[in-house]
């Protein structure tokens, strides 16, 4: 007689089994593949880039896989979520656990990501001792490449983080020297999300900005979560300074722009790549967007008539509009389908430390130029890009392409 | 702008966004009164029926703020985006009462609210999962208008706030002082046994409190997209801190304590973020919270302590 | 797979059974110690020893929460702060965070290992690396105190105040570590935080030997757990959580240990900091919100609330479900998904709906299971015909064991109330009443409803402040005693509305009753030293003497659950929870009510006998014939004035009592 405890006895041990017999499956390995990882944060508030940013990647990978695969390698892809439900975004923990797996799966022998830095911090110092290099597309905070805590990040001593796009270290204070010389802004203040990428940057752009004689009337923090920013842009509002500058994501970028546009209209606006996106465009909409500065850490792909023919192979294929890292993605799957040919064709065998050794002398023809790497792993194409929003209507409003205006390279410092 | 004027024009912020918490904190002290559970999951049936409202006001045609109306299409269109946001909100209410509260009445302990609290869960990750994490931009019909009055500036939208609120607690307090299924609520709320005893159908009681409690959410809720034209799958988690903090501070369960705690902690909001700074807000709030609860544990204007403990 | 477990069941059960059930889960243990010692032996594969390292993390922090949720009951709605503060707490005192100045202040901690000098390109300044060994019981220290900080404010709170209170000292810490960078270095996370070293071994980023902290750690708590719940502290919770009331009025200092539960609870939470912290080598506040506190939450509801292996188990089977489970599910999804060519199927990634899939445990664990995987109560043997049938025996106690009644021959009277007003806001309760009971009397105390006779007893025991007046006890003035103090002092209760423990067994509930004249602190429940273990032996002892007085009544049913006892039953529990704690002077709130009139003369007839033996009585009773064969003296309330006093014949024919009871005029009705 089936009672309802056995039942229940039945069901779990079914279930236990089965996710015993599932794990225990060993990978079909078949001869002459080589994988890549890809770490980015598909759950939470940053799903969306985070497909984008994969589209890029697989764009590149496919194209390869299609062609007969790289030196006789085809390529296979394995996919982590570094996103969790709790944490409604990247989760350090998680990124850390992606790390573990990549470096188990003897299979892995390159990867691309984090997206964020919170994850790469984490990421780092287990895949440096697994010998197993990631480029990431997006990841600008300066601290994990940086050589201070090269202990902390890198313990084996070899770069490991190389990056398709430059850091915080630059993307900021670039922008600061932007405002000073061709905006010749007197005062500003500065807002951030509160998050790890936001005060990074925002950090940075302030400190350059007081170095080059821009008065910081003040400097607040945001609560991404929040609805309401109407306290501080009444506070920003009377104590009039000539520009905003917002260090932080779209979460809280959205609102900012939106309610700013109430409240501080004359006031010019600004941000970091945080603010350049479809996201920033669907959610504030015009005419709240008009007219906000926004940089990306990295050259302006999208205009670049030699890029033409890419962006339109991935809209035809993913029926999406690319976004600036869905490129400094594709160029870094460029960089490690580059490795791997270099690796086999040069007869040695494909393994990740080779992979890693041919990956940080890479001279790769991209989409943003020709791309190399420094002793750090940074890139060494050290170009911020300035954009604003300007309303074209000829062309969809959230078409990032049409909508965002280039203006040019922000100013280095001296 | 002068030191008092930035002062007063925070009053004004203040007031605004005290009258939205007001409204969402009403809605939640109603049912914490009659069953005296904590409902978790009332912050994000407020979220959700911002989506339905945006819902409501697309499917009449209008999409981002460029759609302005005036006069009767005004009133007319406003009338059906609140009517239809207000019935869904507190048609999901009473589903939630009926299909996960109903059947732990009378379970003591905190069973019921670690109900709620799953079931905002779930209503959470089903918008994050289907809509997904993005703001939406939130359609709204009403005209910018904005007045200058010395150095305040005050827009219309603020006046829709303050109009709507006020308009829906004077009504609130009509109907439970006045009428007899408002007779009926309060006396449920001293004593459900003895007011079973005096003939009141309880379980129409509590059907009512949770549905009027959820049709404030949606008011809220509508109010808060065109206020800010913008919505998203986060706003249930601090607007609903916020509110519930008010809740409490006024004292659970007393519907004047909701208006006065709502008012108090929007205030306590722009003008502590004014003079102090936005980033310590919350611990601000929570530590007069804190506060008043160490010096008058049923809150502000509170009744005696839950009798059910 | 039936067919094949048919047989395998058949001869195996009764193998099993004949294993003593503490034998069975002393093998249990053994088992699972040795599973969980092989298991990264078994499997190599570093991710999934990580986040088996992660789950005994969270099973850490399920335990920590079941003891301020589970066995103190009270609504901890922000434990992460407590997270946060251990995690912190390694964070700054082991990484790159913090760096003063070197001076000759620092010498002396040099020479202990806590700090080295580091030479940078401007001056020499201080590098704090103290020892994760060392950090563990510290940080849980440092924890605890947070917790009784943030518990103390809440001590007054009702429980749904409570839990927004601490709500909100959750949602503070995180904020504040935000808004600290120079502590914390913010949103940014620390940097450089040290891995353990163990015999100048570096853990570095092997998960193996995490994994192996991790166990000891989780069974360290598991041990804590255990042997807390099952001593006088546990007990002292278990009322709490109960009936906060009734604990009181049996001598639990409530205030003592609702610190003592948040202090413990944070503890857990603080060395569990300390050790994700050391994994993971990095902090940010986001790893600390209110998302992880009612994840912990979920955990413990899950599994059981107030078990310790339940919640364990819980979270266990949550976070294998978040990482490895849902993850191989999707897979098998996706495989499924194009067997049958199903679009949605290949591309369901079940890891992102994991919150949804905790809502709705949640609330189908609350509607369909409310103990959870293991439940914290055991099942109980059904009882046999002969237990089950009691008859009313009249003549009261025989042989009654040493109540330890002081023999009061000192002069004057036991209780002596003068001049007693106690008013709630506009309502005069209780007027300028004077009542004194000698030594060795039983006093009745009578009146019609609401004269005021369980107001008096309120007042006496410790529940209302009196307006004016004096309450003097053997001598000395109580009035201005909490519950447990009066309790000390030998004066015990029932309640009119039985305040039973309902969720605890009989045995457990008369113990409880001893628990003022008990001694075992947490330390030495902790240690269960010999002297621990035989005051343990002991009060369940006499607990069972106690219960015996009430014959075939109680006897049997003494490890069944307070809540399942007939009203009369519940009773003579009270009765006896009153005993055990040694009183002077009872004080019975209506004790026959709801007895027939058999029991009603057996349990007047016990009365009678614990006077005879010394207890000196004071009654409220509304059975007038129950009033005359039992007291001494009566005294009679009405509208909180006393109209009457005497001998029960005198009161019964004094007109003033008689006009109470059977009403004055008409002109002058009663509200």
């Amino acid at each position: 007689m089936l009672s309802r405890r056995s039942l229940i006895i039945h069901l779990s041990t079914t279930a236990l089994v089965g996710a015993v017999a599932v794990r225990a499956q060993p990978a079909a390995a078949t001869d002459k593949t080589a994988k890549i990882g890809i770490n980015l944060p598909f759950t939470g508030a940053d799903a969306h880039d985070a497909e984008l940013i994969k589209d890029g990647a697989m764009l590149a990978i496919d194209e390869a896989n299609a062609q007969g695969g790289v030196a006789g390698y085809k390529i296979e892809v394995l996919q982590l979520d570094d996103g969790t439900a709790t944490a409604g975004q990247y989760d350090p923990a998680q990124a850390a656990t992606n790390a573990r797996k990549m470096v188990s799966d003897k299979e892995v022998v390159a990867a691309i990501g984090p997206q964020m830095s919170g994850s790469g911090k984490a990421m780092s110092p287990i895949l440096s001792q697994g010998d197993l290099a990631t480029i990431t597309p997006s990841s600008t905070n300066p601290d994990i490449t940086d050589p201070k805590f090269a202990g902390q990040y890198r313990p084996k001593g070899k770069a490991i983080y190389f990056r398709t796009v430059t850091t915080d270290a630059f993307q900021g204070p670039n922008m600061a020297n932007f405002y000073a010389d061709t905006l010749k802004v007197n005062s500003v203040y500065v807002l951030d999300d509160s998050g790890a990428y936001g005060v990074g940057i925002s950090d940075t752009f302030q400190a350059q900005a007081e170095k080059r004689g821009i008065k910081v009337l003040g400097r607040d923090q945001l609560n991404p979560r929040e609805a309401d920013y109407t306290t501080t842009l009444t506070k920003i509002k009377s104590l009039n300074p000539d520009a905003l500058y917002y260090g932080g994501v779209a979460q809280a970028g959205v609102k900012v722009v939106k309610q700013s546009y109430d409240i501080i209209p004359k006031v010019l606006k600004g941000g970091g790549d945080g603010c350049y996106g479809a996201e920033i465009l669907r959610g504030a909409s015009f005419p709240a967007a008009e007219g906000w500065y926004a940089t990306i850490a990295a050259p302006n792909v999208l205009e670049n008539p030699e890029a033409a023919p890419t962006i339109e192979r991935f809209v035809k294929k993913y029926g999406l509009q690319p976004e600036n890292y869905s490129i400094t993605a594709y160029d870094a799957a460029l960089v490690i389908l580059d490795a791997i040919k270099r690796v086999a064709t040069s007869g040695k065998e494909v393994t990740r430390g080779a992979v890693r050794d041919a990956i940080q002398t890479a001279h790769v023809k991209t989409l943003q130029g020709e791309v190399t790497f420094d002793d750090n792993g940074d890139v060494q194409n050290r170009v911020i890009s300035v954009f604003r929003i300007v309303k074209d209507d000829k062309y969809p409003l959230d078409d990032v392409l049409h909508q965002y205006k280039y203006i040019g390279v922000a100013p280095q410092s001296s | 702008m002068s030191d008092y004027g930035v002062l007063l024009q925070q009053v004004v912020n203040g007031l605004s966004l005290g009258a939205m918490y007001a409204l969402l904190a009403l809605g939640f002290t109603l049912v914490y009164g009659i069953l005296e559970l904590i409902n978790f999951a009332h912050f994000n049936v407020f979220m959700v029926s911002s989506f339905v409202g945006m819902w409501a006001l697309e499917f009449l045609g209008i999409s981002g703020q460029s759609h302005v109306l005036t006069g009767l299409a005004l009133a007319g269109t406003l009338a059906f985006a609140f009517a239809v946001t207000m019935i869904a909100a507190g048609v999901l209410g009473v589903a939630i009462e009926r299909l996960s509260l109903r059947p732990l009445r009378g379970v003591r302990g905190t069973a019921a609210m670690i109900t709620t609290i799953g079931v905002s869960y779930i209503l959470f990750n089903v918008i994050l999962l289907t809509v997904g994490a993005g703001s939406e931009n939130y359609p709204n019909p009403l005209p910018v208008v904005r007045w200058q009055l010395g150095e305040v500036t005050l827009e219309l939208k603020e006046l829709l706030i303050w109009g709507v609120a006020v308009a829906l607690m004077v009504a609130l307090h009509f109907f439970v002082s006045r009428t007899r299924l408002g007779k009926a609520m309060r006396a449920t709320a001293q004593d459900a046994e003895a007011a079973r005893m005096m003939g009141v159908d309880v379980d129409r009681v509590i059907v009512t409190a949770f549905f009027l409690g959820s049709a404030l959410a949606g008011a809220a809720a509508l109010i808060f997209g065109l206020y800010y034209n913008y919505t998203s799958f986060i706003i249930g988690y601090t607007a609903g801190l916020r509110a519930f903090t008010a809740a409490v501070l006024g004292g659970i369960g007393s519907i004047p304590g909701a208006m006065v705690g709502g008012l108090l902690i929007g205030l306590i909001e722009t003008l502590g973020g004014q003079l102090i700074a936005v980033r310590w807000t919350d611990v601000i709030i929570f530590s007069i919270l804190v506060l008043v609860l160490v010096f008058v544990p049923t809150g502000l204007l509170g009744r005696s302590a839950p009798t059910k403990s | 797979m039936a067919e094949l477990e048919k047989p395998l069941i058949r001869i195996a059960a009764p193998l099993f059974a004949r294993i003593s059930p503490r034998l069975r889960a002393r093998l249990g243990i053994v088992l699972v110690t040795t599973a969980a010692l092989l298991f990264p032996l078994v499997n190599q594969n570093d991710a999934d020893i990580d986040s088996a390292a992660n789950a005994l993390a969270f099973a850490a922090l399920a335990l920590g929460l079941n003891i301020v949720v589970g066995f103190a009951g009270l609504l901890d709605l922000g434990y992460a702060a407590f997270f946060a503060i251990g995690a912190y707490a390694y964070g700054v005192a082991s990484s790159w965070q913090l760096q003063p100045q070197w001076s000759g202040f620092w010498e002396p901690f040099q020479w202990l290992d806590f700090v080295t000098r580091f030479h940078t390109a401007g001056a020499d300044v201080v590098h704090f690396q103290v020892s994760f060994w060392l950090m563990l019981p510290v940080a849980a220290a440092i924890a605890a105190f947070f917790g009784v900080l943030f518990g103390a404010p809440t001590l007054r709170l009702k429980g749904d105040y409570l839990a927004i209170v601490t709500l909100g000292f959750g949602e503070i810490v995180p904020i504040v570590a935000r808004n600290t960078p120079s502590v914390t270095n913010g949103a940014m996370g620390l940097n450089g935080v040290a891995a353990p070293q163990l015999f100048g071994y570096n853990f570095g980023v092997d998960a193996t030997p995490y994994y192996y902290v991790g166990v000891a750690l989780v069974a360290f708590l598991i041990l804590i757990s255990q042997r807390l719940k099952d001593s006088r502290i546990g007990r002292a919770w278990m009322a709490i959580r109960e009936d906060e009331i009734a604990a009181a009025a049996m001598g639990v200092d409530r205030v003592r240990f609702k610190l003592l539960a948040f202090a413990i609870g944070a503890a857990f939470a603080g060395a569990t900091g300390t050790f994700y912290v050391a994994k993971l080598q990095t902090a940010t506040p986001e790893m600390f919100m209110f998302p992880v506190s009612v994840m912990v939450l979920v955990m413990i509801v899950f599994g059981g609330i107030g078990s310790v292996w339940g919640v364990v188990v819980g979270a266990l089977v949550l976070q294998i479900l978040q990482s490895w489970f849902l993850e191989d599910l999707s897979q098998w999804l996706h495989a499924l998904g194009r067997l049958v060519n199903i679009d949605w199927l290949q591309r369901v990634e079940l890891a992102s709906s994991i919150e949804l899939i905790f809502g709705l445990i949640l609330v189908l664990m609350m509607l369909y299971r409310r103990e959870g995987l293991i439940p914290a109560s055991r099942p109980v043997p059904a009882l046999t015909v002969n237990e089950q049938t009691a008859q009313a025996v009249r003549g009261g106690f025989s042989g009654l064991p040493d109540l330890g009644a002081v023999d009061h021959d000192a002069q004057g009277p036991l209780l002596d109330i003068t001049d007693l007003t106690v008013r709630f806001g506009g309502l005069v309760a209780l007027r300028s009443v004077e009542l004194s009971v000698p030594a060795h009397a039983v006093v009745a105390v009578i009146g019609p409803n609401g004269s005021g006779k369980s107001t008096l007893f309120n007042a006496v025991t410790g529940f209302l402040p009196a307006h004016r007046g004096n309450i003097r006890f053997v001598g000395e003035e109580i009035g201005r005693l909490p519950p447990h103090a009066v309790l000390e002092r030998g004066i015990a209760r029932t309640f009119q509305n039985i305040r039973l423990f309902p969720n605890l067994t009989v045995a457990e509930n008369v113990m409880i009753g001893m628990h003022a004249r008990l001694d075992i602190g947490p330390l030495g429940a902790l240690l269960r030293l010999p002297k621990t273990r035989r005051e343990e032996a002991a009060s369940r002892e006499r607990a069972l003497e106690i219960l015996s007085l009430f014959g075939n009544r109680l006897l049997p049913r003494v490890d069944h659950l307070a809540a399942s006892l007939s009203y009369a039953n519940r009773r003579r529990t009270e009765i006896a929870r009153a005993l055990a704690s040694q009183p002077k002077l009872l004080l019975l709130d209506e004790p026959t009510a709801g007895m027939n009139p058999a029991e009603t003369l057996e349990l007047a007839d016990q009365i009678k006998s614990l006077n005879r033996f010394g207890l000196t009585i004071l009654l409220i009773e509304h059975k007038l014939d129950v009033v005359v064969s039992l007291a001494d003296k009566v005294v009679v309330l009405d509208h909180g004035e006393k109209i009457a006093e005497g001998t029960p014949d005198a009161v019964r024919r004094d007109e003033a009592v008689i006009g109470a009871y059977l009403g004055r005029s008409a002109a002058f009705a009663r509200v």
